[in-house]
């Protein structure tokens, strides 16, 4: 199971601060409230052919 | 790369794989140049097919020595062209610097 | 001509004399004192030597290889007999990244031959492998490993082997890092090649191995495994490997947007993709001969003069009363664009445009991978190599 105190870290829409979110939290940016967040980028290493 | 003979090995078909018209187009020219060709040609069966093959009939030597014979006189060809242009470029570099020296000279 | 007659007297002969007959009325005509035997008379020979090049479409355009095509003539239309002493070169320019250069005396098809190796098969340099561990800026991923592998690579590819099959050693692989940030507060930032950092102890990102030992062994595994630096190459020790030019621009970073990746360049040659090709790019033009066949004079003259937009023509005065006359100053330059016979018939007639087969200018516009006379050097011993592949197959 995973750990509880692993928070994933959301950016928000409107004024792109990271705000970390638990499971079953609200959906919603701690200073401008805005309800959209987008999750950040993979932090695996992605390869690609330069063609 | 291979070569198709029929019974008569003064006229056959090279088939060359990997190759395509730099080397068929020079590979001709030299054929064409030796006076034991009666006929030669390329052709390439599809552009797709890293394909070429070359077609050699002779007055009666064997088409392979022919063709052996002709790359030789293109690699003959081709290290005469890397000497000539080695001293060449040499030649120049040369009169560049000296031009630059009497220019300096003069001044 | 007095040979019709001599064929009707013959064919009227009985067969068994036939050939004699023959043969003494091929001496006959060789001792004529109009044929020259031994020479190609003009027009043939202009056939044989220059391109036509008419208001609608060249003619003469082939060239005439076959070695018995002037028998009958007596001439012997060898090429490579006399290759050696007829052929020259000549260097018209030379900078680092520029060649401009004459071969006189060499037939279309070996021009052409290196011509095409030069743009498709001298091999260089070049980024093939984009591993990218974080990448925030408007450039998606693709686009950027795309970009990078356009960029030419200063590294001698002959110091090098072509990789094969994921086995990245010092011996073929070549890797660059990028790493740059654009501060939130600052301005936008211009990422360039001079950038891109080489490592020349290989790759810096951990492999991710599912079975990773907790007390993992001294080295952590990486994307490629150099044995050795390749700064302790001598090489590469004075010369650092680096693009070969550094204000390239690979993409442009807003406040707050982060690249950071690696990048591994290997051999390969231009026929795979043309981001291996070493020129940009390489063309070869006969070089043009221009033949005023009237006088031109005053009025046409001075229009002549003004409609060739290169300025091939210029004007010669004639001593008596200022009167003109065109004479051809620079016909290196023409382009062939046809405006001094587009006129009418007139201009048609006045002006023969032609150009030498067996003489050809070469432009080499290097990428910077190698200076341009290297360039050439290579794609000579390239298609020895071909004919040297060639002969060994068939002995």
């Amino acid at each position: 199971m995973d750990p509880q105190p692993e928070p994933v870290y959301y950016i928000c829409g409107d004024c792109g601060m990271e705000i970390p979110l638990k499971p079953n939290d609200v959906i919603q940016c701690r200073e401008c409230g805005y309800r959209i967040l987008y999750k950040k980028r993979t932090r695996r290493i992605v390869q690609y052919e330069a063609r | 790369m291979e070569h198709g003979s029929l019974s008569d090995p003064s006229q056959s078909t090279f088939s060359l794989i990997d190759e395509d018209h730099t080397y068929a187009n020079a590979i001709r020219f030299t054929l064409n140049q030796d006076p034991r060709t009666k006929f030669c040609g390329y052709s390439i069966p599809h552009p797709s097919d890293n394909r070429v093959n070359i077609r050699v009939q002779t007055t009666g030597a064997a088409a392979k020595e022919v063709f052996k014979d002709a790359s030789q006189d293109l690699m003959v060809v081709c290290q005469h062209v890397r000497s000539t242009f080695d001293k060449a470029v040499v030649d120049f570099r040369m009169s560049k610097s000296v031009n630059g020296m009497d220019i300096d000279s003069n001044n | 001509m007095s040979s019709d007659n001599e064929d009707t007297t013959s064919s009227s002969e009985s067969e068994g004399a036939d050939s004699v007959k023959e043969n003494a009325t091929l001496e006959f005509i060789e001792n004529l004192s109009d044929v020259p035997m031994g020479r190609l008379p003009s027009n043939i020979e202009f056939q044989r030597t220059r391109v036509d090049c008419k208001a609608d479409a060249p003619i003469h355009t082939d060239t005439f290889q076959y070695s018995g095509a002037y028998s009958s003539m007596r001439v012997e239309n060898s090429f490579l007999d006399n290759f050696c002493d007829n052929f020259r070169v000549e260097v018209i320019r030379l900078t680092e990244d520029e060649m401009e250069f004459d071969m006189i005396g060499i037939d279309p098809a070996l021009a052409n031959a290196f011509r095409r190796i030069l743009i498709s098969e001298v091999p260089t340099m070049a980024i093939e492998k984009v591993l990218i561990a974080n990448n925030t800026s408007v450039i998606q991923d693709e686009v950027l490993a795309h970009r990078l592998g356009l960029i030419p690579i200063k590294a001698d590819p002959r110091l090098f082997e072509y990789a094969e099959n994921n086995t990245a050693s010092e011996k073929n692989t070549i890797v660059f890092k990028l790493h740059v940030c654009c501060e939130r507060s600052g301005q936008r930032l211009s990422v360039k090649s001079k950038e891109l950092i080489w490592l020349p102890n290989g790759s810096e990102f951990p492999l991710e191995s599912q079975d990773s030992k907790t007390g993992s062994s001294s080295k952590p595994k990486t994307y490629t495994s150099f044995t050795c630096s390749q700064d302790s190459l001598p090489e590469f020790s004075s010369n650092p490997i680096a693009p070969a030019l550094g204000d390239i621009l690979i993409a442009r970073l807003g406040p707050g947007q982060e690249i950071e990746l690696e990048a591994h360049a290997v051999k390969g040659i231009g026929k795979t993709h043309s981001k291996w090709s070493p020129v940009t790019p390489v063309w070869y033009k006969m070089l043009p001969e221009i033949v005023l066949l009237e006088d031109i004079e005053d009025q046409q003259a001075e229009k002549l003069v003004a409609i060739c937009p290169v300025k091939v023509f210029d004007i010669e005065d004639i001593g008596k009363a200022g009167k003109k006359r065109a004479t051809v100053a620079r016909p290196r330059a023409c382009t062939l664009c046809r405006e001094c016979i587009r006129e009418g018939k007139g201009w048609e007639n006045a002006i023969s445009l032609q150009r030498k087969k067996d003489h050809f200018i070469f432009t080499i516009e290097s990428s910077g991978v190698f200076p341009p006379e290297v360039l050439v050097t290579e794609a000579v011993k390239i298609l020895e190599e071909k004919c040297d592949r060639v002969i060994s197959d068939l002995s």
